[in-house]
């Protein structure tokens, strides 16, 4: 079971309340699709500046395995106020701990109550096993 | 380039195969890679007889000549694409190594194989490999001898691949369609790629032509390609 502490997308990123931002990443089965289980096969993860403003299901960042490209697509409308800076030069951290030291940006909401396509953890579990 | 862009994105959601070659030959980066880490990228910058342009798809650098350049845009839900991106590319390729078969070629996956084709400090895709990699024996050894690569935006996915027809001066130590007994033209590898599509998938290609909604995406899509922030963005 993935962490209930935060919520997901369809799209396989999670986002999880922390006062009043929020911090952003992707899960483990994104991580999986991308590099079948070859950490080093993660090559690239461009980030966004801070201060961009995204809207919700909008590409804020993107990221390359050794065999695809694929964006990332913000969870919740809001600010960029921090990005991980440990990201770009230790991409093993999304394979090895996709939950906490592995988030990618910290977004001021733009909203109190989150207003993208948001699921549970439960809900998420059972899109992945669908798809 | 720009096209395929379009396909992917363009709102048109036909799963659609597209076939082309190239005139001029060009050099084209992988998305994320940086100019300065691609000699021949290089040399080019800004000369405008030997075109650099930059593809939406990562990996290692192209330069498309002597070859059959083919891209697959679809939704990432359909049979060919869902699942981990390792399948989805074993899939693309058992269709692909089915249409060499017919020109005498034994495509096969990588694996743990030494690659001849493996050289270091080029940037180029061919010079690189992974297991996934479609490779065959020359006269030299075992080599690559498809270059492909995926991008996958907005529930689509675009798979770009690249066979090499002939030996390139750019790209040597490659393998290629003639290694397999004799000169191929892009066309007939063409039809076989579409037949070998047509009996994976259950499903006969008809020919089309871009959409409105493709055609105003692909004018979008071709003023950022032509753009030298675009081709220079790292």
């Amino acid at each position: 079971m993935r962490p209930d502490d935060r919520q997901y997308t369809k799209s396989h990123e999670w986002v999880k309340k922390d006062g009043d931002t929020v911090l952003i990443g992707i899960t483990d089965h994104a991580v999986n699709e991308l590099c079948s289980g070859n950490e080093g096969d993660l090559v690239y993860c461009d980030l966004p500046a801070v201060g961009r403003a995204v809207d919700a299901g909008e590409t804020f960042g993107e990221i390359e395995s050794v065999k695809a490209v694929a964006d990332l697509n913000a969870p919740v409308s809001g600010e960029i106020v921090a990005t991980n800076p440990e990201i770009e030069d230790h991409l093993e951290i999304l394979s090895t701990d996709p939950w906490e030291k592995g988030w990618m940006v910290r977004l001021k909401p733009r909203t109190k109550s989150l207003d993208g396509e948001l699921m549970s953890a439960a809900e998420y579990e059972s899109h992945v096993a669908e798809h | 380039m720009a096209a395929d862009a379009a396909l992917l994105v363009g709102g048109c959601r036909v799963p659609t195969l597209r076939l082309y070659t190239w005139e001029p030959c060009a050099l084209s980066l992988g998305y994320f890679q940086r100019v300065e880490d691609v000699p021949e990228a290089v040399a080019r910058r800004g000369d405008p007889r030997r075109p650099l342009i930059r593809r939406r798809t990562g990996g290692g650098a192209i330069h498309h000549a002597s070859e059959l350049t083919f891209s697959i845009a679809a939704d990432a839900d359909h049979p060919l694409y869902t699942g981990p991106i390792a399948e989805s590319y074993q899939r693309v390729h058992r269709i692909v190594a089915t249409a060499l078969a017919q020109f005498g070629v034994s495509a096969q996956p990588r694996g743990e194989r030494e690659l001849v084709s493996d050289v270091a400090g080029t940037g180029m895709c061919f010079h690189a490999s992974h297991p996934l990699d479609l490779v065959w024996e020359t006269p030299e050894g075992w080599a690559k001898g498809v270059g492909s690569a995926q991008r996958r935006s907005e529930g689509r996915v675009l798979h770009h691949g690249s066979i090499k027809l002939g030996p390139d001066p750019l790209e040597p130590h490659v393998a290629t369609v003639a290694h397999g007994g004799g000169q191929v033209e892009a066309r007939e590898l063409g039809a076989a790629l579409i037949g070998a599509l047509a009996a994976a998938s259950g499903v006969t290609p008809m020919p089309g032509e871009l959409t409105a909604a493709e055609l105003a995406q692909l004018e979008r899509e071709a003023r950022a390609f032509a753009h030298p922030a675009f081709t220079g963005r790292r």
